[in-house]
Order: structure tokens, then sequence, then C-alpha cells
């Protein structure tokens, strides 16, 4: 289905035309010479209950930014350098929504980020208005791009996608150790991730030899686990498989650690502890030999290793927020060197059309079909040792899995 | 109703109205569809909170329900989107009859009928987030087709009128029942039940047909707020945040009059938007400003806005006043 919000107004023709030619017209020969500045948009929730999140995906934005206009700007279009343009989508769709307007008032070329699939899905319609290029950086609901807009690409892999691989990855691991886990426990929290992830656990799982005790669910925000961790005593499974966002998860690993419930294995999909230095660095005995399915960086490429320096050198936490982010700008960058122009349509063509391979995440070149880079893939990883290593797939692998955990 | 009572209604109606004609930036337009949304479920919370004294903690309860039935009868039965606007407004208003048939039945009142209404939206957003019908956790979308027919505009103009008709036409039933018997009834109960039942005030039918209109009037902007951003999920529908909105608005603005929940959703939302742009650098600044004007009003404008207003004016000139 066509839908035509690509047609400008009459106003904005005569607008833009007008701009034009007086900007032509009024720029001394001298001054054209010298390129200008090219906006990009960024928006992060940087307040309320995601700030955490939309922090880590600012920084990573600002150090690709940072780092391609000391390399000498967007080479194609006279050296011409990247201004990043900022707006805080406040942790709601509304503010997403309002920020994109925002950003569209300022002219930028393209918008990156919104994190949170409530804010991107509202913000990239938001942007289709306009036929603003927008790159999603994690949003990992589906329906942000099965709705068809030409003007929205996701770099990162989705719901289907991660889930996809983590049921596999599961199978093949325990497959490896010699079938040791054979029932679960799935604990998730009551929103977006959690209970889709959850059903769909209960439909997959069984259909490949696991058997399934229970299925609890928590509130976002909790603040006690204990009745969680009592009840997974009782039930003694082999894995335990939980979906939560960051201090939930914590809280029940804590919790499960001063009980001292030990499963085989905690089996973590897209959580928000489970692959974070914080946590691993707060609590390294909680954390212990969680694994988890998720974004990730490509630990054995040089750049994430340099990034991460940098990153840690200033007292930060190097969360894949950061990697996935400078990745997206990155392959922005691209598509408008490619282009040589910050008009829309010709980075949405270029961005469409995008074989991008520079950038620093386990994926393969970048290939988008109907907004999706079919390139994308999570890894599985595993605290071991007070660091996080990728377990799965080998090919982007730096250490074996372990598992069970208690022999 | 006399031309006294409609003129300040008039000139804020032609003053936003107006705002469209001047002003093309979608930034503007976007933020005051927005306010005007957040004005109308001010609204409806001032007919039941402001002139019943009936404090609702729960009035997500409506806003979600209006907001839920529109995207649900649209995206799963396929049914227009205008006529599951009107459904929506409808639905919201029999939530409204059952909660308050419910808890006014058992006498509830003050603390406790606000405790109630704030478990009931507690409630429905469990549901929401559970239940199929709703899209679960994931949220509904409302396919995007921009055409008139489908209450979706390409122009952002066409919304801010759209809202603002309906804040009007609430400015308008709020000035009428101010005047009318109904009104008066409903201020009576606010003011002493026990007497109001004693001069013969069914103050049961009362307080029902006031909390009706009110959820009508909530979910009038719940499924307003779905047509515009084409998205609902269970923490937007019957979240806090909307009940705390819909009661801070006329808290601000000045509740149990007519203009206060527009006044006070301009203001907080006016004066939030400002800050930003002002010192956009520090991120959450807005809310400080937010928390901010409200320590400020409750301490020195109890009446709200509208209130201190008044008082000024019957400083200066020397009595008068309402």
């Amino acid at each position: 289905m066509a839908i035509d919000l690509s047609r400008p107004t009459r106003r904005q023709l005569i607008k833009t035309a007008a701009l034009g030619g007086v900007a032509t017209l009024a720029m001394p020969a001298y001054l054209r010479a010298q390129a200008p500045a090219i906006k990009v948009g960024i928006i992060q929730p940087v307040t309320g209950a995601l700030a955490q999140d939309g922090e880590f995906g600012r920084m990573g934005a600002e150090m690709a930014l940072n780092e391609i206009n000391a390399a000498g700007g967007i080479k194609s279009m006279g050296g011409a350098r990247l201004e990043m343009v900022f707006g805080d989508a406040r942790s709601n769709p509304e503010a997403g929504t309002q920020e994109v307007e925002k950003l569209q008032a300022e002219g930028v070329c393209a918008i990156v980020g919104g994190f949170a699939s409530p804010i991107c899905l509202a913000a990239t319609q938001a942007a289709a208005r306009y036929n603003l290029p927008y790159i999603v950086d994690v949003g990992v609901s589906d329906q942000i791009i099965s709705r068809g807009l030409t003007n929205t690409f996701r770099f990162a892999p989705g719901f289907g996608m991660v889930t996809g691989v983590a049921l596999d990855n599961l199978v093949k691991l325990n497959d490896a150790a010699g079938k040791p886990a054979k029932t679960v426990v799935l604990v998730h929290e009551d929103g977006l991730f959690g209970s889709g992830l959850a059903k769909l656990m209960q439909t997959e799982l069984p259909k490949r030899g696991f058997e399934i005790l229970e299925t609890i669910a928590h509130p976002t925000p909790a603040r006690d686990m204990s009745n969680v961790a009592l009840r997974i005593r009782s039930l003694n499974p082999d894995l335990v498989i939980p979906s939560s966002y960051y201090g939930e998860f914590v809280l029940l690993a804590r919790t499960m650690q001063q009980q001292r419930i030990r499963p085989k294995g905690i089996y973590a999909v897209l959580n928000g502890a489970a692959s974070n230095f914080r946590f691993v660095k707060e609590f390294p005995e909680a954390a212990a030999n969680v694994m988890d399915c998720n974004h990730w960086y490509d630990p054995r490429n040089t750049k994430a290793q340099e990034l991460k320096k940098q990153v840690e050198a200033q007292g930060k936490v190097f969360a894949y927020n950061v990697p996935l982010n400078y990745s997206c700008v990155k392959l922005l960058a691209d598509a408008i060197e490619r282009a040589g122009s910050a008009d829309r349509a010709k980075v949405t063509e270029a961005l469409a059309a995008s074989t991008f391979k520079d950038h620093i995440m386990p994926y393969g070149p970048t290939k988008f079909v109907n907004g999706q880079n079919t390139g994308a893939a999570p890894v599985n990883t595993q605290v071991q040792n007070g660091d996080i290593k990728v377990i799965f797939p080998d090919a982007f692998a730096d250490a074996k899995p372990v598992f069970p955990v208690q022999g | 109703m006399t031309g006294r009572a409609l003129m300040p209604i008039l000139v804020a109606a032609l003053l936003i109205g107006a705002i469209p004609l001047f002003v093309s930036a979608n930034t503007v337009l976007n933020f005051l569809v927005f306010t005007l949304i957040i004005a109308l479920a001010a609204q409806g919370w001032n007919i039941l909170g402001g002139y019943g004294g009936q404090f609702s903690f729960g009035h997500a309860a409506f806003f979600g329900t209006g907001a839920y039935a529109a995207a649900i009868l649209q995206s799963r039965f396929g049914i227009n989107a205008w006529a599951a606007f009107a459904i929506g407004i409808a639905a919201g208003a029999a939530i409204g009859w059952i909660i308050g048939y419910l808890s006014f039945r058992s006498g509830l009142r003050g603390s406790y009928f606000a405790l109630v209404t704030l478990a009931f939206a507690e409630v429905f957003r469990i549901l929401a987030n559970a239940s199929a019908i709703t899209g679960g956790a994931a949220g509904l979308l409302v396919k995007l087709d921009v055409r008139p027919e489908n209450f979706q505009f390409a122009s952002r103009a066409v919304f801010v009128w759209i809202a603002l008709a309906l804040v009007v036409a609430v400015l308008v039933l709020t000035a009428w029942i101010e005047r009318s018997r109904f009104g008066a009834q409903l201020v009576a109960v606010r003011e002493n039940e026990g007497a109001a039942k004693a001069l013969g005030v069914d103050t049961l039918k009362v307080k029902l047909t006031a909390i009706a209109l009110s959820a009508g009037v909530t979910a009038a902007a719940g499924a307003l707020y779905v047509q515009y951003f084409l998205y609902i999920d269970a923490n937007i529908a019957y979240g806090t945040w909307i009940s705390v909105e819909a009661l801070l608005a006329p808290i601000i603005g000045g509740a149990g009059t007519v203009l206060g929940p527009l006044v006070g959703a301009v203001t907080l939302h006016g004066l939030g938007e400002i800050t930003k742009t002002l010192a956009g650098r520090v991120p959450g600044i807005d809310l400080v400003a937010f928390g901010a004007l409200l320590i400020v009003a409750v301490a020195f404008a109890p009446d709200g806005i509208i209130g201190l207003a008044r008082r000024l004016r019957a400083r200066i000139g020397g009595g008068g006043g309402a």
C-alpha cells in the first residue's frame, strides 16, 4: 500500500526553492567552496526511566560523529562536517514525536536513535511525514519495520530474529554438553519484552524438548524478588530464563546468589543486565556464568576494542548501546558519503542500497530488506571471570561456553 | 447562558485557533495538539473533581478506555475511525458510570474514592497489558493511512482545530453546568453532601451523571491521543502519568472553574517547553520547572491561576470578583 507523505506542499516547495536561490546568490564564492555542516539528528531518552540507556546511546553517536569529523568529514561533499542536533525523548513516545518535529525544524538530514520500541514507533512515523530517513538503533519490536515506512531502517536485529537465534543456540549449547538441562522456569517482566518473549518460549521450548515448570511474571519496577527466588528454589529447574530490565534482573541474580539457588544455567534473552559491565563490576559473584542473547559488539574488531578502552578511560560503561549507535551513525555517514548529498531522498536511497561493512558489530555486510538489516544478528554472551565473553556464534566468539555451571 | 459567560471561552478559542494560521512550525503545532489533549483530559477530571469534589486519582481508566476502544474498533474490526471515536467516548462514559455506581453506592468518599479509582486504573492497566485483544504489552498500532475519512490528516493544523473544537465544546458544557440546576446540585454535593441530601438532592444520581460526563470527556482525550499518535500500549493508556496530568492541570489552573484546566495545561506544558528551549542542554530541566511551579501554585495559589487572578482583580478593583 502506497502512503503518499512525500508530496511536498506548495508552500514548502516555494520556501525551499526561495531559500536555495537566495543561498546560492548570497554566498560569495569562497564561502561556497567551504562545505557547510550537515545536521544529523540524534534522539535518545536521557531523562526518565530509560535515561541510563539513552546516555549510552548518545555517547556512542557522539563518538562516531567526532571521529568522522576528525577524519575530514564527508569527503564527497568537500569535507563537510557532521553536526549533532540532539533531542531528548524523555522515555515516552509523545516526547519522541515532539523531538522529531524539533529536529525537522532544525533541518537535519536524518535521525538516528530512539532506543525503546514505543519511542521508535512514534518517532519513525513522525519522521515519515517529512520523508526524513530514520535509523532505529535498538527498538526490537518487529512492528517498527512492518508498516511499510520507506524512511525507516533498523540496523540491529529485531525481536523475531533475536529469539530465533536464542532458541537455536540454547539447543546447540545443551546438546554439546550432553543435554543436562531439561526443565525450565521462565521469569519475565510484564511489559513488551518480557511478556512477548515468555509467550514465545512457552510455545517453542516444549517443541525443542524442554519442560516449562512455571512462568513467573513480575512488574517493572519491582523492589523485591525474594518470592520469585523462593519459587525457583522450590521448583529446582535446570535452567532459568529471565527477561527483565536492569534493576529487576540484578535483584533476582543477587537474591538467587544469597539464597544459594544455583541452576545449571541462567540463560537470559534480551536482558537488561546480563550483558552489562556495570552489573558484572558491581556484583561479580551474582553475575558469574550468566548467559545472554543480546545485541553486542564484535570483540575481535580492533576498532571496537579501542572504543571500549576510550569509554572505560572516562570511567563509563561500555554497554551495547555505545557500539550500536556508533555503528548506526557510521552507517548514516557512509550513506551520505555515497549519496554525495544531504538530500533526504538521496540519503534514503543510499541507505536502502547500503552494503556498509565498516561497523563494529558482529554482523555481516549490511543489506536492508523492507528496512530491516538482514546482515544483523545477536550473539550469545557469558559472564566469565569478571568479563563478558562472546560464546556464540563461533565466527565472533572469544571464549568457550561454561555449561552446565554446576557439574 | 449569558454572553458574559461565553466571552472568555470565545477569546481563548480565537487565540489558540489563530495560532496555526500564523505559525507553520510543526514543533509548535505538535506541542499545541498534545497540550490540548491533556487539557481535554483535565477538563474531564474538573467536572467530577473540581465541581463535584470527588477527587479521582484514576482518570487513566477513562482515558485508556477511550483510547483502546478507538484503536481496537479500527484495527481489529475495521470500523470507521470517526465512528470508533464516538464509540470510544461512549465506552469511557459507560466505564465511568460503572466505576461510579460501584464506589458511590458503597458510600466511598474522599481518599477512599481516590484510592478505588487508582485501583481501577491499575487493574485495567494490568489487564490491558496481558490480554490478546489489546495487543498485550506490545500495544496496538492504528494503520497509518492519511485520509480525512480515517481521522488522519497530513497537516497538524487540522488536528489543532479538532482538539480545540473538543476543548471548546467542553468549555461550553462546563459553563452550562456551572449555571444549571445540575451544576448547583453538584457543587452542593461537593460542599456538604449530607446537607445536600437533606435538601432533597438525589446525590447518587448527581454524582453518577458527573462521573459519566467526566469519564466521557477524558475518554475523548484518549481517543484523540490514539488518532494523533496512532499507537497505544497499556502504560500510555492506563498509566498513572495521565491520571496525574489530568488532576495537575486543574489544580494549577483552578479546580472548579471553567477555564482552569485549559489554563493549567497550557501553563504547565508551555513552561516546560520554554525552559527546555532556554536551557536545552540540561536534560530534565523542564521537569524541574514543572515541579517548582507545582510547589509555588500549591503554596501561594491554592485556588489555582484562575483563583489567583480573581483575588488580584478583587484586590485591585477594591472588591467585586467572584
